[in-house]
């Protein structure tokens, strides 16, 4: 793929843009509530488009196309099961909790909730999380664009880190939100002409349909038993596992989009960020699965040497990392293509920054001002969130160079995620609607449940991975190992959790106002039409959703 | 004029027209980009960004 001067020109204008926008905010920050928090002071939309936009990152654009060719229309699960129902709760539910107990971050909703150690524990493998997802961000970035432009790998880490540490650096949270929009429109709108283009390509999607095997059309009507289906999975496994305990884990306690409804300038905001931020989410597949579908659709009834194939990987076999890539390179013209690769690099650049972001605010406020520096001036963490910016930023530039060293770190990263992440939801969920949850149910039940993933996982075993104990239960799909290890996880949290804290002493009810439900004064919607509700808001979005569904089956 | 780019709307809208106007520049001076999608996809990206100029966000 080669680039034409106009290519160079717009990825340069956006490089330009996304500077000064950290310049531009530079002038706002005062304190070091402005750099990590921006102050509760970000409108609606922008609070709405930034907390889809911290979800677009590079593994979520690049990573649904992949899926979509390999899976088909399957893919829309992550979406109508795995991502709407749990920002709808995320806004009704869980909102008045982390925003009206004025929490600075969701590790320090916990110390609220429960006791100093419980947050440690969420702090430190947050930080670690984040700092690391950053690293692997740039390390496929920088991978990408060497394999399809053959850029300088070295080069393209360190540009795109000092793009992100310049304006990150400069404008903190704020500028990184404000960014993230940017990012978005640049997104859906540099990838829209590829999906029509495509579609028209394929014939449309009657002929798509007519070239492809069922599996690959339906969402649902094959997934009543395992072996239907490529993913691996039966419909019990995907709703639990998927729709429940991944889902909910990840869009209701990961700080790093949670973090993008609690800058809202109200609660009534707050909770409308992730029920606003559902709508672009519910069209999503049109952007990122459905070029995926159209692709293994246009490969497998290729003709001619100008047809699309998906590229073939060294090993045999589609290569379907490249698929995204490999569209933009076929059809797009010079130009054009200047748009999709910016586009691909925003994202890249999106995902980045706001783990970044997060990843400072974590360190400062739950680590640093709790554990070793409690009662310094506003100035000092304001320093101190500026430098750890900069270290989050040198710590994702190694962690991408040995990721670019050892072939499987990656891997084993996103399986520590997984072990971390999967059984939190436990922990909120109890936390906030039972109030007899104890600190020491809370911690002993966290640490648990992360246990308990990672015996799941060295007990089953998929696609060569995992069994590590013992490989006595194989599962057909990675995909489906991970719902599995995510719902054993989640269980044993919940089991752990509900015994120790039914054997140690609760916190009184009067420390609990505000943290809890039943213990909460409930707020009614105050604003007169209909459409600036969050419930009738959810409701709406709940039947387009169950709709969506059938539409597909 | 400076001072509107204080709001996020003008600074997306400024982008993509010029984005937008290095397409439809470049479609009509340079046989490289002579290729209808990028006169469409110009066209709707100057749209866009006309409109996001004028809107009145909220900051």
């Amino acid at each position: 793929m080669r680039l034409h001067i106009a290519d160079y020109l717009i990825i340069f204008i956006y490089f330009v843009f996304v500077i000064a926008v950290g310049f531009i905010i530079k002038r706002r920050i005062k304190s070091s509530n402005d750099f990590l928090n921006s102050n509760r002071s970000i409108p609606l939309w922008i609070t709405s488009l930034a907390f889809i936009s911290a979800n677009l990152g590079a593994q979520e654009v690049l990573g649904m196309v992949a899926s979509g060719a390999k899976y088909g229309i399957m893919t829309v699960h992550f979406y109508w099961v795995g991502a709407i129902f749990a920002m709808i709760f995320l806004g009704v539910f869980m909102m008045p909790f982390y925003y009206g107990s004025k929490a600075r971050s969701v590790p320090e909703y916990l110390k609220l909730r429960f006791d100093e150690k419980t947050r440690g524990l969420n702090a430190i493998t947050f930080a670690a999380m984040t700092v690391f997802s950053s690293g692997i961000s740039l390390f496929a970035l920088a991978k990408l664009l060497e394999v399809i432009l053959q850029w300088d790998f070295d080069l393209c880490i360190w540009l795109a880190a000092g793009i992100v540490m310049v304006y990150t650096f400069l404008g903190g949270l704020t500028s990184a939100v404000y960014n993230e929009v940017l990012q978005f429109f640049l997104i859906v709108l540099g990838l829209s002409p590829l999906v029509i283009v495509a579609l028209q390509d394929a014939g449309g999607w009657e002929a798509i349909k007519a070239g492809l095997e069922p599996q690959y059309t339906h969402a649902w009507k094959y997934m009543g038993t395992a072996e239907e289906n490529s993913m691996g999975i039966n419909f019990i496994s995907l709703i639990f596992g998927l729709g429940f305990v991944m889902s909910f884990g990840y869009w209701c306690t990961d700080f790093l989009v949670v973090q993008r409804a609690m800058i809202a300038k109200n609660m009534s905001a707050a909770q409308r960020t992730p029920v606003i931020a559902a709508i672009p989410k519910l069209l999503m597949p049109l952007i990122v699965v459905l070029p995926g579908v159209i692709a293994i659709a246009l490969t497998k009834t290729a003709q001619g040497d100008d047809a699309y194939r998906i590229p073939m990987a060294a090993s045999g076999g589609y290569d379907y990392t490249m698929t995204l890539p490999s569209l933009i390179s076929h059809y797009y013209p010079s130009g054009l293509l200047g748009v999709g690769i910016t586009a691909l690099i925003a994202s890249f650049m999106s995902g980045m920054a706001g783990n970044v972001t997060a990843f400072n605010s974590v360190f400062t406020y739950d680590i640093y001002q709790a554990y070793f520096f409690k009662n310094k001036s506003d100035r000092h963490y304001l320093l101190v969130g500026k430098w750890v910016t900069l270290f989050g930023i040198l710590f994702s530039i190694a962690t991408a160079y040995i990721a670019a060293s050892f072939n499987n770190i990656n891997d084993f990263l996103q399986l520590v995620f997984s072990f971390v992440n999967g059984p939190l939801f436990a922990t909120f969920m109890l936390g906030m609607f039972w109030k007899r949850t104890t600190s020491d149910g809370a911690f002993w039940g966290l640490l648990g449940g992360t246990i308990a993933a990672a015996i799941t996982h060295g007990l089953t075993i998929a696609e060569g991975k995992g069994g590590w104990i013992a490989p006595v239960y194989p599962i057909s799909s990675g995909m489906g190992q991970a719902f599995i290890v995510a719902s054993f996880s989640w269980l044993a949290n919940f089991l752990i959790t509900i015994v120790v804290s039914l054997l140690t002493k609760p916190k009184a009810d009067e420390e609990l106002k505000g943290l809890v439900y039943s213990l909460t004064e409930k707020v009614y919607a105050t604003e007169k039409k209909w459409y600036l509700r969050v419930a009738p808001l959810s409701i709406i979005l709940l039947i387009i959703t169950i709709l969506l569904n059938f539409l597909f089956f | 004029m400076l001072e509107k780019f204080n709001q996020l709307s003008f600074v997306i809208g400024f982008f993509f027209t010029l984005v937008a106007l290095v397409l439809l520049i470049g479609y009509f001076l340079t046989t490289a980009l002579a290729e209808k999608i990028n006169l469409y996809t110009g066209v709707c990206l100057l749209v866009f960004g006309l409109v996001m100029i004028n809107l009145k966000s909220e900051e």
